[in-house]
Protein backbone atom coordinates (compact mmCIF):
# COMPACT_ATOMS: atom_id res chain seq x y z
CA UNK A 1 0.00 0.00 0.00
CA UNK A 2 1.24 3.45 -0.91
CA UNK A 3 2.07 5.88 1.82
CA UNK A 4 1.96 9.64 1.50
CA UNK A 5 4.70 11.90 2.78
CA UNK A 6 4.74 12.44 6.52
CA UNK A 7 5.03 16.21 6.19
CA UNK A 8 3.60 17.57 3.01
CA UNK A 9 0.54 18.93 1.35
CA UNK A 10 -1.43 16.61 -0.89
CA UNK A 11 -3.54 18.76 -3.23
CA UNK A 12 -6.60 16.52 -3.29
CA UNK A 13 -6.61 16.05 0.46
CA UNK A 14 -6.32 19.81 0.77
CA UNK A 15 -9.31 20.40 -1.51
CA UNK A 16 -11.31 17.62 0.13
CA UNK A 17 -10.67 19.15 3.55
CA UNK A 18 -11.92 22.55 2.42
CA UNK A 19 -15.06 20.96 0.99
CA UNK A 20 -15.49 18.85 4.11
CA UNK A 21 -15.23 21.91 6.34
CA UNK A 22 -17.95 23.72 4.43
CA UNK A 23 -20.16 20.65 4.42
CA UNK A 24 -19.53 20.34 8.15
CA UNK A 25 -20.48 23.97 8.68
CA UNK A 26 -23.77 23.35 6.87
CA UNK A 27 -24.45 20.14 8.78
CA UNK A 28 -23.68 21.63 12.17
CA UNK A 29 -25.85 24.63 11.34
CA UNK A 30 -28.70 22.46 10.11
CA UNK A 31 -28.64 19.83 12.83
CA UNK A 32 -27.42 21.68 15.93
CA UNK A 33 -27.84 25.45 15.72
CA UNK A 34 -31.10 25.63 13.79
CA UNK A 35 -33.19 23.35 16.02
CA UNK A 36 -31.64 24.62 19.27
CA UNK A 37 -31.98 28.28 18.32
CA UNK A 38 -35.55 27.73 17.17
CA UNK A 39 -36.30 26.02 20.46
CA UNK A 40 -34.64 28.78 22.49
CA UNK A 41 -36.59 31.38 20.51
CA UNK A 42 -39.81 29.51 21.20
CA UNK A 43 -39.01 29.33 24.89
CA UNK A 44 -38.21 33.03 24.97
CA UNK A 45 -41.45 33.96 23.23
CA UNK A 46 -43.35 31.69 25.60
CA UNK A 47 -41.77 33.37 28.61
CA UNK A 48 -42.48 36.79 27.13
CA UNK A 49 -46.10 35.84 26.54
CA UNK A 50 -46.41 34.63 30.10
CA UNK A 51 -44.94 37.83 31.46
CA UNK A 52 -47.30 39.85 29.30
CA UNK A 53 -50.25 37.82 30.50
CA UNK A 54 -49.23 38.27 34.10
CA UNK A 55 -48.90 42.00 33.59
CA UNK A 56 -52.31 42.16 31.98
CA UNK A 57 -53.86 40.19 34.82
CA UNK A 58 -52.21 42.52 37.29
CA UNK A 59 -53.56 45.57 35.50
CA UNK A 60 -57.02 44.07 35.42
CA UNK A 61 -56.85 43.28 39.10
CA UNK A 62 -55.73 46.82 39.84
CA UNK A 63 -58.58 48.25 37.79
CA UNK A 64 -61.03 46.01 39.58
CA UNK A 65 -59.63 47.03 42.92
CA UNK A 66 -59.92 50.74 42.18
CA UNK A 67 -63.44 50.23 40.87
CA UNK A 68 -64.36 48.33 43.98
CA UNK A 69 -62.85 51.00 46.15
CA UNK A 70 -64.80 53.68 44.30
CA UNK A 71 -67.99 51.69 44.69
CA UNK A 72 -67.32 51.28 48.37
CA UNK A 73 -66.71 54.99 48.73
CA UNK A 74 -69.93 55.80 46.88
CA UNK A 75 -71.89 53.38 48.98
CA UNK A 76 -70.46 54.86 52.11
CA UNK A 77 -71.34 58.39 50.99
CA UNK A 78 -74.82 57.31 50.05
CA UNK A 79 -75.32 55.60 53.38
CA UNK A 80 -74.20 58.65 55.32
CA UNK A 81 -76.43 60.82 53.12
CA UNK A 82 -79.39 58.61 53.82
CA UNK A 83 -78.68 58.67 57.52
CA UNK A 84 -78.31 62.45 57.49
CA UNK A 85 -81.53 63.01 55.57
CA UNK A 86 -83.36 60.58 57.85
CA UNK A 87 -82.09 62.46 60.84
CA UNK A 88 -83.17 65.75 59.32
CA UNK A 89 -86.61 64.44 58.46
CA UNK A 90 -87.01 63.05 61.94
CA UNK A 91 -86.02 66.34 63.51
CA UNK A 92 -88.39 68.30 61.30
CA UNK A 93 -91.19 65.90 61.98
CA UNK A 94 -90.69 65.95 65.72
CA UNK A 95 -90.54 69.73 65.71
CA UNK A 96 -93.71 69.88 63.68
CA UNK A 97 -95.40 67.46 66.01
CA UNK A 98 -94.31 69.46 69.01
CA UNK A 99 -95.55 72.68 67.42
CA UNK A 100 -98.86 71.09 66.56
CA UNK A 101 -99.22 69.71 70.06
CA UNK A 102 -98.43 73.00 71.66
CA UNK A 103 -100.82 74.82 69.32
CA UNK A 104 -103.54 72.34 70.14
CA UNK A 105 -102.89 72.74 73.82
CA UNK A 106 -102.95 76.50 73.49
CA UNK A 107 -106.23 76.36 71.57
CA UNK A 108 -107.73 74.06 74.18
CA UNK A 109 -106.58 76.32 76.94
CA UNK A 110 -107.97 79.40 75.18
CA UNK A 111 -111.30 77.71 74.63
CA UNK A 112 -111.48 76.58 78.20
CA UNK A 113 -110.67 80.06 79.41
CA UNK A 114 -113.31 81.60 77.21
CA UNK A 115 -115.82 79.00 78.37
CA UNK A 116 -114.99 79.74 81.93
CA UNK A 117 -115.31 83.47 81.37
CA UNK A 118 -118.64 83.04 79.67
CA UNK A 119 -119.94 80.80 82.40
CA UNK A 120 -118.72 83.25 84.95
CA UNK A 121 -120.41 86.13 83.19
CA UNK A 122 -123.58 84.13 82.88
CA UNK A 123 -123.51 83.21 86.53
CA UNK A 124 -122.77 86.76 87.56
CA UNK A 125 -125.62 88.11 85.42
CA UNK A 126 -128.02 85.59 86.87
CA UNK A 127 -126.95 86.37 90.36
CA UNK A 128 -127.06 90.05 89.57
CA UNK A 129 -130.58 89.80 88.25
CA UNK A 130 -131.69 87.67 91.17
CA UNK A 131 -130.06 89.85 93.75
CA UNK A 132 -131.38 92.91 91.96
CA UNK A 133 -134.88 91.54 92.05
CA UNK A 134 -134.51 90.47 95.62
CA UNK A 135 -133.09 93.80 96.67
CA UNK A 136 -135.81 95.71 94.88
CA UNK A 137 -138.35 93.56 96.57
CA UNK A 138 -136.71 93.94 99.94
CA UNK A 139 -136.16 97.64 99.54
CA UNK A 140 -139.71 98.13 98.28
CA UNK A 141 -140.96 96.41 101.31
CA UNK A 142 -138.70 98.47 103.61
CA UNK A 143 -139.18 101.97 102.32
CA UNK A 144 -142.23 101.68 100.13
CA UNK A 145 -142.43 104.65 97.73
CA UNK A 146 -139.65 106.89 98.89
CA UNK A 147 -137.47 105.85 96.04
CA UNK A 148 -138.74 105.30 92.57
CA UNK A 149 -138.18 101.93 91.00
CA UNK A 150 -135.85 103.47 88.45
CA UNK A 151 -133.48 104.94 91.06
CA UNK A 152 -133.53 101.71 92.90
CA UNK A 153 -132.44 99.64 90.01
CA UNK A 154 -129.64 102.02 89.27
CA UNK A 155 -128.44 101.92 92.85
CA UNK A 156 -128.54 98.14 92.99
CA UNK A 157 -126.72 97.81 89.69
CA UNK A 158 -123.99 100.01 90.97
CA UNK A 159 -123.72 97.98 94.11
CA UNK A 160 -123.64 94.67 92.26
CA UNK A 161 -121.03 95.80 89.80
CA UNK A 162 -118.94 96.76 92.78
CA UNK A 163 -119.53 93.30 94.21
CA UNK A 164 -118.71 91.74 90.82
CA UNK A 165 -115.49 93.62 90.61
CA UNK A 166 -114.56 92.72 94.16
CA UNK A 167 -115.40 89.05 93.69
CA UNK B 1 13.82 -2.28 16.98
CA UNK B 2 11.72 -1.19 14.10
CA UNK B 3 9.86 2.10 14.40
CA UNK B 4 7.73 3.02 11.46
CA UNK B 5 6.24 6.48 11.49
CA UNK B 6 4.86 7.35 8.11
CA UNK B 7 2.33 9.56 6.41
CA UNK B 8 -1.25 8.66 5.65
CA UNK B 9 -1.82 5.38 3.86
CA UNK B 10 -3.42 5.56 0.42
CA UNK B 11 -6.36 3.20 0.17
CA UNK B 12 -7.39 3.89 -3.38
CA UNK B 13 -6.09 5.89 -6.30
CA UNK B 14 -8.33 7.11 -9.10
CA UNK B 15 -6.11 6.72 -12.15
CA UNK B 16 -6.89 10.04 -13.80
CA UNK B 17 -3.96 12.39 -13.84
CA UNK B 18 -5.07 15.96 -13.36
CA UNK B 19 -2.59 18.66 -14.27
CA UNK B 20 -0.82 20.13 -11.23
CA UNK B 21 -3.11 18.33 -8.76
CA UNK B 22 -2.09 14.82 -9.70
CA UNK B 23 -4.12 11.65 -9.20
CA UNK B 24 -6.96 11.56 -6.70
CA UNK B 25 -5.78 9.52 -3.77
CA UNK B 26 -8.33 8.37 -1.24
CA UNK B 27 -6.04 8.38 1.76
CA UNK B 28 -6.49 7.46 5.39
CA UNK B 29 -6.86 11.17 6.16
CA UNK B 30 -9.86 11.56 3.86
CA UNK B 31 -11.59 8.38 5.02
CA UNK B 32 -11.12 9.21 8.71
CA UNK B 33 -12.27 12.79 8.14
CA UNK B 34 -15.48 11.42 6.64
CA UNK B 35 -15.84 9.31 9.75
CA UNK B 36 -15.26 12.43 11.87
CA UNK B 37 -17.97 14.27 9.97
CA UNK B 38 -20.33 11.35 10.45
CA UNK B 39 -19.60 11.29 14.19
CA UNK B 40 -20.17 15.05 14.60
CA UNK B 41 -23.33 15.09 12.51
CA UNK B 42 -24.68 11.98 14.22
CA UNK B 43 -23.95 13.53 17.59
CA UNK B 44 -25.77 16.72 16.57
CA UNK B 45 -28.79 14.77 15.36
CA UNK B 46 -28.83 12.64 18.51
CA UNK B 47 -28.49 15.69 20.75
CA UNK B 48 -31.24 17.67 19.09
CA UNK B 49 -33.94 15.08 18.45
CA UNK B 50 -37.09 15.39 20.50
CA UNK B 51 -36.49 18.95 21.68
CA UNK B 52 -38.87 20.34 24.26
CA UNK B 53 -39.57 23.86 25.44
CA UNK B 54 -40.15 22.87 29.03
CA UNK B 55 -38.99 20.08 31.28
CA UNK B 56 -35.92 19.34 29.18
CA UNK B 57 -33.82 16.18 29.22
CA UNK B 58 -30.14 16.07 30.14
CA UNK B 59 -29.33 15.48 26.48
CA UNK B 60 -31.09 18.66 25.48
CA UNK B 61 -29.42 20.57 28.32
CA UNK B 62 -26.02 19.48 26.94
CA UNK B 63 -27.03 20.56 23.41
CA UNK B 64 -28.20 23.95 24.67
CA UNK B 65 -25.03 24.36 26.72
CA UNK B 66 -22.88 23.65 23.65
CA UNK B 67 -24.80 26.19 21.58
CA UNK B 68 -24.58 28.76 24.36
CA UNK B 69 -20.85 28.13 24.73
CA UNK B 70 -20.29 28.58 21.00
CA UNK B 71 -22.36 31.77 21.04
CA UNK B 72 -20.49 33.14 24.02
CA UNK B 73 -17.08 32.21 22.63
CA UNK B 74 -17.61 33.82 19.23
CA UNK B 75 -19.51 36.89 20.43
CA UNK B 76 -17.13 37.36 23.36
CA UNK B 77 -14.07 37.27 21.12
CA UNK B 78 -15.42 38.92 18.00
CA UNK B 79 -18.47 40.97 18.95
CA UNK B 80 -22.13 40.82 18.06
CA UNK B 81 -21.70 41.65 14.36
CA UNK B 82 -19.82 38.40 13.75
CA UNK B 83 -22.77 36.29 14.84
CA UNK B 84 -22.79 34.54 11.45
CA UNK B 85 -19.33 33.14 12.22
CA UNK B 86 -20.70 30.94 15.00
CA UNK B 87 -21.37 27.84 12.84
CA UNK B 88 -17.98 28.25 11.15
CA UNK B 89 -16.04 28.40 14.41
CA UNK B 90 -18.16 25.63 15.93
CA UNK B 91 -17.57 23.37 12.92
CA UNK B 92 -13.85 24.13 12.98
CA UNK B 93 -13.59 23.38 16.68
CA UNK B 94 -15.70 20.22 16.53
CA UNK B 95 -13.85 18.83 13.52
CA UNK B 96 -10.46 19.62 15.00
CA UNK B 97 -11.37 18.18 18.40
CA UNK B 98 -12.89 14.94 17.11
CA UNK B 99 -10.06 14.53 14.59
CA UNK B 100 -7.49 14.91 17.36
CA UNK B 101 -9.25 12.56 19.74
CA UNK B 102 -10.06 9.89 17.17
CA UNK B 103 -6.47 8.68 17.55
CA UNK B 104 -7.60 7.29 20.92
CA UNK B 105 -9.38 4.45 19.14
CA UNK B 106 -6.29 3.66 17.05
CA UNK B 107 -7.24 5.49 13.87
CA UNK B 108 -4.89 7.99 12.30
CA UNK B 109 -5.97 11.53 13.07
CA UNK B 110 -6.81 13.59 9.96
CA UNK B 111 -5.04 16.42 11.80
CA UNK B 112 -1.82 14.42 11.65
CA UNK B 113 -1.76 15.35 7.97
CA UNK B 114 -0.51 18.84 7.13
CA UNK B 115 -2.98 19.06 4.23
CA UNK B 116 -5.88 19.28 6.67
CA UNK B 117 -4.50 22.10 8.78
CA UNK B 118 -3.23 23.91 5.69
CA UNK B 119 -6.73 23.85 4.23
CA UNK B 120 -8.21 25.28 7.41
CA UNK B 121 -5.49 27.91 7.73
CA UNK B 122 -5.98 29.00 4.12
CA UNK B 123 -9.70 29.45 4.72
CA UNK B 124 -8.94 31.50 7.83
CA UNK B 125 -6.37 33.52 5.84
CA UNK B 126 -8.96 34.25 3.16
CA UNK B 127 -11.44 35.36 5.82
CA UNK B 128 -8.84 37.60 7.47
CA UNK B 129 -8.00 39.20 4.13
CA UNK B 130 -11.66 39.64 3.30
CA UNK B 131 -12.27 41.44 6.61
CA UNK B 132 -9.23 43.65 6.07
CA UNK B 133 -10.39 44.64 2.60
CA UNK B 134 -13.91 45.20 3.92
CA UNK B 135 -12.55 47.46 6.65
CA UNK B 136 -10.11 49.57 4.58
CA UNK B 137 -10.89 48.87 0.92
CA UNK B 138 -8.42 47.28 -1.49
CA UNK B 139 -6.25 50.40 -1.47
CA UNK B 140 -6.19 50.55 2.30
CA UNK B 141 -5.35 46.88 2.47
CA UNK B 142 -2.42 47.22 0.08
CA UNK B 143 -1.28 50.45 1.69
CA UNK B 144 -1.22 48.67 5.04
CA UNK B 145 1.80 46.68 3.82
CA UNK B 146 3.93 49.81 3.45
CA UNK B 147 3.32 50.92 7.02
CA UNK B 148 5.06 52.36 8.94
CA UNK B 149 7.78 52.80 6.24
CA UNK B 150 7.89 51.36 2.69
CA UNK B 151 11.16 49.64 3.50
CA UNK B 152 9.27 47.15 5.69
CA UNK B 153 6.99 45.96 2.88
CA UNK B 154 8.70 42.57 2.40
CA UNK B 155 8.57 41.93 6.12
CA UNK B 156 4.92 42.89 6.30
CA UNK B 157 4.10 40.46 3.49
CA UNK B 158 6.11 37.80 5.26
CA UNK B 159 4.32 38.38 8.54
CA UNK B 160 0.98 38.28 6.74
CA UNK B 161 1.86 34.91 5.22
CA UNK B 162 3.30 33.69 8.50
CA UNK B 163 -0.12 33.80 10.11
CA UNK B 164 -1.70 30.84 8.28
CA UNK B 165 1.58 28.95 8.10
CA UNK B 166 2.19 29.23 11.81
CA UNK B 167 -1.41 28.31 12.60
CA UNK B 168 -1.26 25.20 10.42
CA UNK B 169 2.18 24.12 11.57
CA UNK B 170 1.44 24.67 15.25
CA UNK B 171 -1.57 22.41 15.15
CA UNK B 172 0.01 19.84 12.88
CA UNK B 173 3.25 19.76 14.84
CA UNK B 174 1.53 19.12 18.13
CA UNK B 175 -0.58 16.26 16.81
CA UNK B 176 2.25 14.72 14.81
CA UNK B 177 4.61 14.94 17.77
CA UNK B 178 2.04 13.04 19.81
CA UNK B 179 1.96 10.31 17.20
CA UNK B 180 5.75 10.18 16.92
CA UNK B 181 6.25 10.02 20.65
CA UNK B 182 3.53 7.43 21.06
CA UNK B 183 5.16 5.29 18.35
CA UNK B 184 8.57 5.65 19.96
CA UNK B 185 7.24 4.81 23.40
CA UNK B 186 5.41 1.73 22.17
CA UNK B 187 8.53 0.49 20.38
CA UNK B 188 10.83 1.34 23.29
CA UNK B 189 8.60 -0.33 25.84
CA UNK B 190 8.35 -3.42 23.65
CA UNK B 191 12.14 -3.59 23.51
CA UNK B 192 12.37 -3.01 27.24
CA UNK B 193 9.85 -5.70 28.10
CA UNK B 194 11.47 -8.27 25.84
CA UNK B 195 14.84 -7.43 27.36
CA UNK B 196 13.53 -7.78 30.92
CA UNK B 197 11.46 -10.92 30.30
CA UNK B 198 14.28 -12.41 28.23
CA UNK B 199 16.26 -12.67 31.48
CA UNK B 200 13.97 -15.53 32.52
CA UNK B 201 15.85 -18.68 31.53
CA UNK B 202 14.56 -21.37 29.23
CA UNK B 203 11.55 -21.59 26.94
CA UNK B 204 9.30 -19.55 29.24
CA UNK B 205 11.56 -16.56 28.86
CA UNK B 206 11.71 -16.90 25.09
CA UNK B 207 7.89 -16.98 24.83
CA UNK B 208 7.29 -14.16 27.30
CA UNK B 209 9.90 -12.01 25.56
CA UNK B 210 7.64 -11.95 22.49
CA UNK B 211 4.83 -10.27 24.49
CA UNK B 212 5.35 -6.51 24.95
CA UNK B 213 3.90 -6.57 28.45
CA UNK B 214 5.06 -3.02 29.30
CA UNK B 215 2.96 -1.64 26.42
CA UNK B 216 -0.15 -2.16 28.56
CA UNK B 217 -0.91 0.79 30.81
CA UNK B 218 2.07 3.13 30.54
CA UNK B 219 1.18 4.61 27.09
CA UNK B 220 -2.34 5.23 28.36
CA UNK B 221 -0.99 7.58 31.02
CA UNK B 222 1.08 9.43 28.44
CA UNK B 223 -1.90 9.64 26.11
CA UNK B 224 -3.68 11.74 28.74
CA UNK B 225 -1.22 14.46 27.78
CA UNK B 226 -0.44 13.72 24.14
CA UNK B 227 -3.96 12.90 23.00
CA UNK B 228 -6.40 14.45 25.43
CA UNK B 229 -4.63 17.61 26.56
CA UNK B 230 -2.90 18.42 23.29
CA UNK B 231 -5.96 17.53 21.26
CA UNK B 232 -8.30 19.78 23.23
CA UNK B 233 -5.75 22.57 23.56
CA UNK B 234 -4.88 22.68 19.87
CA UNK B 235 -8.51 22.71 18.79
CA UNK B 236 -9.17 25.53 21.24
CA UNK B 237 -6.05 27.50 20.26
CA UNK B 238 -6.83 27.19 16.56
CA UNK B 239 -10.35 28.54 17.04
CA UNK B 240 -9.17 31.22 19.44
CA UNK B 241 -6.60 32.47 16.91
CA UNK B 242 -9.16 32.32 14.12
CA UNK B 243 -11.62 34.52 15.99
CA UNK B 244 -8.90 36.88 17.20
CA UNK B 245 -7.31 37.38 13.79
CA UNK B 246 -10.63 37.93 12.04
CA UNK B 247 -11.87 40.35 14.72
CA UNK B 248 -8.57 42.28 14.61
CA UNK B 249 -8.71 42.41 10.82
CA UNK B 250 -12.19 43.92 10.95
CA UNK B 251 -10.97 46.63 13.28
CA UNK B 252 -8.52 47.65 10.54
Amino acid sequence: MDVQELVGIVPWTFIATICNLFIQIYLIKRFLFKPINAMLEKRKSLADAQIREAEQAKNEAQAMKSEYEQNMLEAKNKASEIVASAQKTAAVQSEQMLAEASAQAAAMKAKAESDIAQEKRKAVNEIKNEIGGMAVEIAGKVIEREISEEDHTKLIDEFISNVGEAS
Amino acid sequence: MNVDISGAKVFFTIPIDFPVLGKIQISETIVVSWLVMLIITGLCIWLTHDLKVENISKRQAVAEMLVEMANKFVIGNMGEKFRYFIPFVAALFATSLVSNLISLVGLRSPTADLSTEAAWAVIVFILITREKIKAGGVGGYLKGFTQPIPLLTPFNILSELATPISMACRHFGNILSGIVINGLIYAALAVASSAILGLIPGLVGDVLAQIPILDVGIPAILSVYFDWFTGVMQAFIFCMLTTMYIANAAEG
